[in-house]
């Protein structure tokens, strides 16, 4: 503030008022009001000057300078300014304002003295440029404008920068108004500076709401900031505002139209509109309405998001019509991704790109691009790249002359932005030549061919590298590099050698430059058959005797394609001697032997093939055999497909070996094929795939010596060793109380299926309906194996065996391809008689002390049936007379008789048993069919049963089988007909043949065959096992029945032998009547 | 009755025999040289109606299904039901008016001919408008350019029927205005969207309509 003092006259009164200040309270009262007074008068003596002086400027150089006239005082008041500097500067005014140059640093007195018509008064200031303000003058909006279509607002004023001495910073304040009400939506701040000059400034502003919705208004301020002034700054006053508005047509309208933003922007709509909108959708979204003047509406859409092809819909609705518009929301074109430039014929460059993220932008508003080549300024341009995703675009640049390297840069632009992406290239080195066309092949000779294609280019100045594949029909490709100078004319030529005559070939060929950037595509294929040559070798030939040796027949292979050189057409045979020559000509190709009839003369026989060019060279074979006595046929096994032979190398042998090989059970002359190999080595490989596993093979080795074969080995083999696919056949030779002596045969080689290496023989306690030898593998302690490794011996004697107890045999051959079926057989070893008599006498003892409790026990008193009228006795039991109506009661002899199951080959009789014939098992077969091993017992009949059987009938009649059970000679006949009741029939114990029915039906039969399994004997009660035929016939073999029952001896129809003729080989059988040991067990085999 | 049955005395009172069948022909003029010579034509006249008639029956079912495809490639709300802009006119093309159905069918097919005639380059004008939206619509852009060559074919048979009947058109046609396909390349996106489905939607009512129109010429039509 300016320190301001003012100066008055004082009045004499004033003296007068301090004599009097001795006085009393009064007094005090008296000064207190006068002080009053005093300072009244003070500040109207004040009021009475001039007072409030305020200095400002607005451009630094004048200041304007304004006081308060006195009070009371008016118009015709005079001021006098005096500014006390180094000089004294008066002014005389009429007014209470000046301009006085800006003063420098520091304080000036400042005197204003008013001089009016009731007075003057001073008045003394002190000014500082610290109390000047400076406050630019306001500015003024030179313009303001619009861009409608981008919703810009364009601002342009002076600064006035002119009238400012120094350089001065300005700070600018622009506001901008929206709507009627003038509401804020932008203050910015604009800085800029004051260079001594005038100068426009311009300023815009992007609008968030499309300038047509509503009106916007423009002011502005601003503030001078100068380092050299102290003073105070202040802030203009606001320009006059300015507005922008948009005069609507008579047509509603929606914007903004038809513009492209990125995705995820804020942008708002609006609808300028006479009518009233009811709602605005974005696509199938509801907005919430803004309202702006009038019926003006916008909505505002945040984060919108990527639009479809046709771009996203803005509806407004009014009453009666809907107006829109369409947004294109997507991105700036990404970055050309994988830029590559290449020339297929160094005449056009083709750079090609990925566009990378879709814009979502198409139409005119899609991407376009500039391809510019920096050394030639050139470039091209491609438009509207409508390519579908991930699919490259491309653009062709012709290659300028005499120029290899290129820089490229592809611009990329949309209405959202642009990129771009370089890259050089030597031109020469990015060749991609287009794929080789009009690919031909020409014949040169037999092994050489002429390639041609043509390659479209100007390529004069690089060399090609071409790759030619070359493939022969059942062999592995070949791939040959050739290197080609580049044409103008783009027909190129290559000669293709080292090919093989008479061969059919494919071509293809790709080529690619020196310096390798890419292959071409492959050229089509070419087929091409070279020409024929002369076979290049004579064929492999062999020679044989014919059987009666008079014949020589000579063999020879076809000659494999790539030393046929051609079609062999035919072959001339000849056997020359020193004395003659005997020739056989053009026998045609297929044939492949031939036979000559020769002396024992030693020959050499020369064989030529011949094709449409030329002959072969001979093939040369003597027919001479050099004998061999010390030579042994050997064993040789092979391994998989092949079969490995070796020999010793033997100097003597000059030429080469010959092996030769024939299946053994062929006959003689044998020969399958032969395999020569050279004279240096020790051994072969024989593979065939006529080999087979399993396969007795005979193998020759020949050496070839002086012009003559020498048999060197012999050898059988076999490619893979099998098992035997038979068990030998073995038999019983001898029986003893304690051993047994079997005896087998060999097996034929063609079933043996290897080399034979033993044989296993098991034996063991067992019948044949048990299954113990069904685990021979298993490793049972009672069951013993022999392993007869000996292949000559074919008897085996099994000794410290059981007397009368039946064992199990079995035999199998083995090979090392595994061990082959077996064999089995049953066989009872013989009583031992001296513990028989032994226990026969203890026996005889016994009876003879209890003969008169066995008596009353087993043969009490009977009454004479002769009493009884109503009997009538036969004549004969064994008459079979049908008039046979009573039970005969008398003892008879119990019988047994062993029925037996036999083969023509080897029944075994022991005792009251028969056993049945060896029955052979082979191992793969788990259905074997039991061993039928039957003991019937009977006795002379009690009923007589007539059987009806279909089988029997046919035979010619029916069987009368009468049976006597041994057991009902020493049970009661009847029981009491409690028991009865009580007994089931599945009871054990006699079935009285009575309550057998006649005539059963197999249904009923198969029932009680249920029954039977636990009930005692019953023979009669099986029926359907009977069996009518011979033992020894196969219809008895093949049954399958567990039990088998023949006829009884005292069949009187019976056709059939019941009992099989004694066998001279089989062990003597003791008859088939009462055994001491039956009476004791009635299962001897227990 | 179609137009066809519909006999119609000779003129000069000859009346109709089996040989000489009436031709359907409209009331003819003294300048009309063919109304005489028609009647030996009949056969190939109705073949040319059913033919003419079979045409715009598949074009109608073309037209719609260019509507729809037209429609789904506009992007919503131009797919939902409830969008339903105003039928505002189309420059050079008038809409079929209720009318139609009274006038009489040389009249409505003439109206016909000439809104087939005017449509072919509003459909052309969508067509390059949806080049630009939908580029990668490549069935909607075939049907347009379809729709064009047929509406025009279809107009050509229909004039060609008229003239065989006696009822073309007198003097020179006239040619669609030269705004019509200005007309069709509206100022915005959003317009021409909208425009579009108005030229489409019309496209498909002046083929019902020919095709309506046409069927009353044939046996059993109502004309």
């Amino acid at each position: 503030m300016m320190d301001i003092y003012v100066c008055l006259k004082r009045p004499s009164w004033m003296v007068d008022n301090k004599r009097m200040r001795t006085a009393s309270n009064f007094q005090w009262l008296l000064s207190t009001f006068i002080l009053l007074y005093l300072m009244n008068q003070v500040n109207s003596q004040k009021k009475g000057a001039p007072h409030d002086l305020k200095c400002v400027t607005n451009n630094l150089q004048v200041w304007n300078c304004s006081w308060k006239a006195p009070s009371g005082t008016g118009r015709g008041t005079d001021y006098e300014v005096c500014i006390e500097n180094r000089s004294r500067s008066c002014y005389q005014l009429e007014k209470t304002s000046i301009k006085i140059p800006a003063l420098s640093h520091g304080d000036y007195e400042i005197t204003i003295n008013s001089l009016h018509d009731f007075g003057s008064s001073t008045s003394k200031f002190t000014l500082n440029e610290q109390n000047v303000s400076l406050i630019p003058d306001t500015p003024e909006i030179l313009n303001l404008s619009a861009d409608f279509s981008t919703s810009t607002l364009y601002l342009k004023w002076n600064d006035r920068g002119s009238v400012f001495p120094h350089r001065s910073n300005v700070i600018w304040e622009i506001k901008v108004l929206r709507k009627e009400s003038m509401e804020l939506v932008k203050l910015v701040t604009h800085n800029t500076t004051l260079n001594g000059k005038d100068t426009l400034h311009h300023w815009s502003w992007a609008s968030d709401m499309p300038l047509e919705c509503a009106i916007h208004f423009v002011e502005i301020r601003c503030y001078i900031d100068n380092l050299h002034f102290s003073g105070l700054e202040e802030w203009s006053d606001w320009s006059p505002v300015k507005n922008i508005s948009w005069i609507p047509d008579s047509q509603t309208k929606v914007f903004p139209q038809d513009k492209v933003i990125l995705v995820g922007s804020d942008i708002t709509f609006c609808c300028v509109s006479q009518e009233k909108v009811l709602s605005a959708l974005i696509g199938h979204t509801n907005c919430p309405l803004i309202h702006l003047d009038g019926e003006n509406v916008a909505i505002k859409i945040r984060n919108i998001s990527v639009s479809a092809s046709s771009g996203t819909n803005v509806v407004f609705t009014t009453e009666d019509n809907i107006f829109g518009t369409v947004i294109f929301a997507g991105y700036p074109p990404d970055t050309p991704q994988q830029l590559n430039c290449e020339t297929h014929d160094l005449k056009e460059i083709i750079c090609s790109w990925n566009p990378g993220r879709v814009t979502a932008l198409v139409g005119p508003r899609a991407t376009s691009y500039t391809l510019v080549e920096s050394f030639s300024g050139k470039y091209v341009r491609l438009k509207r790249a409508e390519a579908p995703t991930n699919e490259s675009y491309q653009l062709l640049f012709q290659m300028l002359p005499n120029q290899e390297i290129y820089n490229f840069t592809l611009n990329a632009h949309n209405p959202l932005g642009r990129s771009q992406s370089t890259i050089l290239v030597n031109i020469t080195e990015k060749v991609y030549p287009h794929t080789p066309t009009s690919f031909k092949v020409k014949d040169i000779n037999s092994t050489a061919v002429k390639l041609s294609w043509h390659l479209p280019g100007n390529f004069a100045k690089i060399n090609f590298l071409c790759e030619i594949e070359i493939k022969k029909s059942n062999s592995v490709q070949e791939q040959r590099n050739v290197t080609i100078k580049g044409v103008e004319n783009s027909s190129y030529l290559v000669a293709l050698d080292k090919l093989n005559p008479y061969t059919l070939y494919t071509f293809r060929i790709r080529c690619s430059t020196e310096t390798f950037w890419k292959w071409s595509k492959w050229s089509n294929k070419k087929q091409h058959l070279t020409t024929e040559a002369s076979p290049s070798k004579g064929p492999d030939t062999w020679r044989e005797w014919s059987s009666d040796g008079k014949n020589l027949i000579i063999y020879w292979k076809p000659l494999p394609i790539n030393e046929a050189n051609g079609k062999i057409l035919s072959y001339n045979v000849s056997c020359s001697s020193d004395e003659e020559t005997q020739s056989l000509s053009e026998i045609p190709d297929p044939q492949h032997k031939a036979e000559i009839r020769l002396d024992k003369n030693d020959y050499i026989i020369s064989v030529v093939a011949k094709n449409s060019v030329g002959s072969s060279p001979p093939s040369k074979i003597a027919s001479m055999e050099i004998p061999n006595d010390d030579l042994k046929i050997e064993q040789v096994v092979g391994m998989g497909k092949g079969i490995l032979l070796t020999w010793h190398y033997d100097p003597n042998m000059t030429c080469d070996y010959v092996i030769k090989w024939c299946n053994s059970s062929r006959s003689e002359p044998c020969l399958m094929d032969w395999r020569k190999v050279p004279s240096n080595s020790t051994e072969t490989v024989i593979e065939s795939d006529e080999f087979r596993p399993g396969i007795r093979y005979n193998f020759f080795l020949y050496g070839c010596r002086n012009q003559g074969y020498q048999l060197l080995r012999s050898m059988i083999g076999y490619i893979e060793e099998l098992a035997p696919i038979v068990a030998p056949n073995f038999t019983v030779e001898d029986t003893s109380a304690d051993s047994i002596l079997v005896k087998w045969e060999d097996i034929p080689v063609e079933e043996l299926r290897g080399f034979l290496r033993g044989y296993l023989f098991y034996f063991g306690k067992g019948e044949r309906d048990t299954s113990k030898m069904r685990v021979l593998e298993s490793g049972r302690s009672d069951i013993k194996v022999k392993n007869i490794t000996d292949i000559s011996q074919k008897t085996l004697r099994i000794a410290d065996l059981q007397g009368k107890t039946s064992y199990h045999l079995v035999l199998r051959a083995y090979t090392d391809g595994g061990v082959g079926p077996e064999k089995s057989m049953y066989v009872v070893t013989k009583e031992n008689l001296a513990v028989a008599v032994i226990v026969g006498v203890v026996t005889s003892i016994l009876c003879y002390r209890k003969r008169e409790w066995i008596k009353e026990t087993f043969y009490p008193d009977i009454p004479n049936p002769e009493n009884c009228k109503a009997l009538q006795f036969q004549k004969s039991v064994c008459e079979g007379s049908s008039a046979l109506k009573t039970l005969e009661m008398n003892p008879c002899t119990p019988n047994n008789v062993e029925v037996l199951e036999t083969r023509s080959a080897f029944p075994k009789i022991e005792d009251t048993e028969i056993i049945s014939p060896v029955a052979e098992r082979p191992e793969d077969r788990s259905d074997a069919e039991p061993e039928n091993h039957v003991v019937v017992s009977y006795c002379p009949p009690i009923i007589e049963e007539e059987i009806p059987n279909p089988a029997a009938d046919e035979a010619g009649g029916t069987a009368q089988v009468i049976y006597i059970d041994v057991q009902s000679m020493y049970q009661p006949q009847a029981k009491p007909e409690e028991e009865q009741e009580n007994d089931p029939v599945g009871g054990a114990g006699y079935k009285p043949q009575m309550h057998l029915p006649i005539n059963s039906t197999v249904e009923d039969i198969a029932a009680e065959e249920d029954l039977d399994k636990t009930a005692g004997y019953r023979p009669q009660a099986n029926v359907n096992t009977w069996n009518l035929v011979s033992p020894d016939s196969p219809r008895s073999i093949d049954s399958n029945s567990e039990i088998v029952s023949f006829g009884s001896p005292c069949s009187i129809n019976s056709r059939q032998f019941l009992i099989p003729p004694k066998d001279e080989d089989s062990p003597k059988s003791n008859g088939g009547g009462w055994s001491f040991t039956n009476f004791f067990q009635n299962k001897p085999n227990d | 009755m179609g137009f066809l049955d519909r006999p119609r005395a000779p003129r000069g009172g000859q009346k109709p025999s089996m040989d000489h069948p009436y031709v359907p022909s409209f009331p003819s003029t003294p300048e009309d040289p063919q109304t005489d010579s028609s009647v030996s034509l009949l056969p190939h006249l109705e073949a040319k109606i059913r033919q003419t008639h079979s045409l715009a029956h598949l074009l109608t079912k073309y037209a719609e299904q260019l509507l729809q495809e037209y429609v789904q490639l506009q992007g919503d709300p131009f797919g939902l039901p409830s969008f339903s802009p105003p039928r505002l006119p189309v420059a050079g093309l008038s809409a079929p008016a209720p009318s139609h159905a009274g006038l009489p069918v040389h009249e409505r097919l003439r109206l016909d001919a000439a809104a087939l005639a005017a449509l072919p380059p509003l459909l052309d004008a969508v067509c390059r408008r949806q080049a630009e939206l939908n580029p990668r619509a490549p069935r909607l852009l075939r049907r347009l350019e379809d729709a064009a060559r047929q509406a025009r074919a279809l107009g050509a048979a229909v004039e060609a029927l008229l003239a065989a009947l006696g009822a073309a058109n007198r003097g020179p046609r006239a040619e669609p205005p030269a705004a019509t396909a200005s007309a069709a390349s509206a100022t915005g996106v959003f317009p021409a969207k909208v425009l579009g489905l108005r030229v489409c939607g019309l496209y498909r009512e002046w083929l019902s309509r020919t095709e309506g129109d046409l069927g009353q010429l044939l046996p059993g039509g109502s004309a």
